[in-house]
């Protein structure tokens, strides 16, 4: 089973997300800041991580470049950042540190984060497959 | 025409200022609005200093026509004096000109030798050798006959002077001897004298004036250069130097602009733009070293008189700092997308709540559903304390913010705090009080629900910073005008974990004094100045991990002002802070308790 970390400090975003990535077929695990966040990573070595923006002690901006620095040359975890903010800076700041992508958490139904997911774990065969070759 | 466009702009300038400073209500408590609304009226004056600016610079832009009021004196000349020819020297910028008009017709050698004579006489004044090809020559009036080859037989001379100094000669001459007798010469004298004096005390007005813009322009905090036509700098104020970090450099050119704005303003294109087409330029923020500006370029005209075509004769760049306005709109924006945050995160959580509802009650486990009840309480409630906040923030802004004061039992209404969090208190495992002094008179004029918001503020705050085993207490006083707050506590008795500032008190009247004291962490002294504003909690919260919009201390101040009272913090950094406020006593309510 595929393992997702959700680092967040708004708990109820951190419960619903859980039980719906659940449902989903994942496994989860969460962090309540950025520094809790990093001792998740080594600890439970996650598939997939769901990152807050604004948060204490250690922000997602700052998750991002300690968990470059920490696992620098190994395959990188996908990261999607999750946040109330629709912050044009965080946003670039964050793809330049090679996030995944970026969901605006109150635009998005939990549904869709879930697809977002499962895309990016489970991603599916490509549709169009190359009609092979007529045997001459 | 152009300064009524220039005050159009200005104008312009002004009403964008009047709106941006109407939805800031809820950017700054009301003392910072105060400091924009300054910060407006300063800009707004400056302008006005700018229009009169431009307005003389337009008068001075043509200098004081000597050879207008020259010709003036000799074509009126002949009235008072016979003459075969009035001509003149006088001193131009590059050459001598030197202008003859003939009243009857003369020989080419009459011309010449005045002109000799005349030049001489100038060397002679001046000190320096003045010779033909330094003159431009100007002949008007009949015409030169080679027949007539009479000589000059009556010739006077009188230096033109003007504020002392010698600017020229005027000389009569005719072909007829012995005119020039002392009745012409006293004439003559008086005339050049009377025009010479007119002359020297409308240089004085325009001296006096040209020092007066260059004080002006000295002392703006704007930057402003002055160019000709051929870019050549005029005028270039300390603020201008500064700007473009050549503080030292006594002539500045052109390219000590043109380099030093390294491609961010086309400083001389905007000044060729602005001169040619006679119109005011202005741009949008520009960065140089560290600081924006608004440029705005003028053109100066020199007024060449009603009904005639304006002669451009340079233009003016005026660099106006915008940092401080532009620092403003960052905190706003800051501001806004934190209350953006605040608000979207319960309501994007009530709503991931019912999306997981909506499967249906009998599909969630009853562990999880009671968590989603929880939590859509708890999430509505941090909203609506946020709205509350930012609704009584923009009651106070605007003034409405009711203050309905009666007679209440203070007493009563801080123990009722006290009791409400008590059991927090016990969680965070503090030592909590409340102390109350004797001689507080039984009921005090005050808000009940306002003040129990204040106290709730204080309260939550002390508790949330303050470290298990610490102490809070709240401190409720009667503070005698003139008494030391040390020695009234002490009768309580009472121990603020900071010592109030006296001198806060010096002037208060019989006053109510409340003060919750705490042994948290302190606050810096620059902390302690922010912390009335409404963005205290954004610097901190991430450090703390504790969430809040900062908007409570803005909402505790403006009630306690509301109530004519003033509140306050001491703080030192590792020993606590306390807060206090003191809401005058009115004169009803000051009966001691029986």
């Amino acid at each position: 089973m595929k393992k997702v970390l959700i680092i967040d400090d708004d708990v109820t975003f951190q419960l619903t997300m859980a039980n719906k990535l659940k449902e989903g077929g994942y496994a989860t695990v969460a962090a309540l800041d950025g520094e809790a966040g990093l001792e998740q990573v080594k600890a439970e070595k996650p598939d997939l991580i769901l990152l807050d923006v604004n948060m204490p002690k250690l922000d997602g901006i700052g998750f991002l470049k300690k968990l470059q620095e920490a696992y620098a040359g190994e395959k990188q975890i996908p990261v999607y950042i999750t946040s109330n903010l629709s912050a044009i800076d965080k946003i670039s700041e964050g793809v330049s540190l090679g996030i995944k992508g970026y969901i605006l958490k109150s635009d998005e139904s939990l549904d869709t984060i879930l697809s977002g997911v499962d895309s990016t774990l489970n991603p599916r065969p490509t549709e169009y497959e190359l009609p092979e070759a007529p045997a001459a | 025409m152009i300064l009524l466009e220039v005050v159009t702009a200005i104008s312009l300038i002004l009403a964008v200022g009047g709106l941006t400073a109407s939805i800031y209500f809820y950017v700054k408590d009301r003392t910072a609005k105060r400091v924009l609304i300054k910060r407006e009226q300063d800009v707004s004056r400056r302008m006005f200093e700018l229009a009169i600016l431009k307005e003389l610079g337009d008068r001075i832009g043509y200098s004081l026509d000597v050879q207008q009021i020259v010709d003036v004196i000799t074509g009126s000349l002949h009235q008072f004096i016979d003459y075969s020819a009035v001509s003149y020297m006088l001193l131009g910028p590059e050459k001598v000109i030197f202008k003859m008009h003939l009243e009857r017709s003369v020989h080419q050698r009459f011309v010449n030798d005045i002109k000799d004579r005349m030049l001489g006489s100038l060397s002679a004044l001046l000190d320096r050798e003045i010779t033909k090809k330094d003159v431009k020559d100007v002949i008007s009036g009949a015409i030169i006959v080679e027949e007539l080859d009479e000589p000059v037989r009556s010739f006077f001379n009188i230096p033109l002077v003007i504020d002392e100094k010698v600017v020229g000669v005027l000389t009569v001459a005719d072909t007829k001897s012995g005119l020039y007798k002392e009745e012409e010469m006293t004439i003559l004298y008086k005339i050049i004298q009377q025009a010479s004096k007119a002359v020297t005390s409308l240089q004085g007005v325009v001296k006096a004036e040209q020092a007066k813009v260059n004080a002006m322009v000295e002392s703006m905090a704007d930057g402003v250069v002055m160019t000709d036509t051929d870019y050549r700098i005029l005028v270039a104020n300390p603020s201008v130097h500064a700007i473009i970090g050549k503080t030292n450099k006594t002539d500045l050119t052109i390219f000590d602009f043109i380099d030093n704005l390294e491609g961010k303003f086309d400083i001389r294109g905007k000044l060729e733009e602005s001169v040619k087409l006679n119109k005011p330029f202005k741009s949008e923020e520009v960065l140089i070293r560290d600081s924006f500006y608004k440029i705005f370029v003028f053109p100066v005209n020199a007024n060449t008189g009603e009904g005639e075509e304006k002669n451009v004769v340079g233009g003016v760049v005026i660099f106006h700092d915008v940092t401080a306005e532009r620092s403003i709109e960052q905190i706003r924006e800051q501001f806004t997308s934190m209350i953006v945050h605040e608000l979207r995160t319960p309501l994007s959580g009530i709503n991931k709540i019912s999306e997981l509802l909506r499967a249906g009650a009998e599909k969630i486990a009853k562990k999880d559903y009671d968590e989603y009840v929880h939590m859509i309480s708890a999430d509505s409630s941090s909203m609506l304390e946020l709205v509350n906040d930012i609704l009584d923030v923009a009651k106070l802004e605007a003034g409405k913010f009711d203050v309905r004061k009666e007679p209440n039992d203070v007493r009563a209404l801080v123990q009722n705090r006290y009791d409400f969090f008590k059991p927090s208190a016990d969680d965070a495992k503090l030592m909590f009080h409340a102390v109350y002094d004797k001689q507080l008179p039984k009921e005090v004029s005050l808000d009940q629900a306002a003040i129990k918001q204040v106290m709730n503020n204080l309260i939550s705050n002390a508790i949330k910073f303050t470290k298990a085993d610490g102490t809070v207490e709240i401190i409720v006083a009667k503070h005698v005008k003139g008494a030391r707050v040390a020695d009234e506590f002490a009768t309580i008795p009472a121990k603020a974990s900071i010592p109030l500032p006296e001198d806060a008190f010096v002037d208060a009247p019989d006053s109510l004094l409340v003060a919750v004291s705490d042994t948290g962490p302190g606050i810096s002294t620059a902390g302690i100045k922010e912390l009335f504003t409404k963005f205290k909690q954004l610097d901190t919260k991430s450090e703390t991990g504790l969430k809040g919009t900062g908007l409570g201390l803005a909402i505790v101040k403006g009630v306690i002002e509301e109530h004519g009272g003033t509140i306050g913090v001491v703080s030192e950094i590792g020993v606590g802070s306390v807060f206090y406020f003191v809401i005058p006593l009115e004169k009803a309510s000051v009966t001691s308790a029986p």
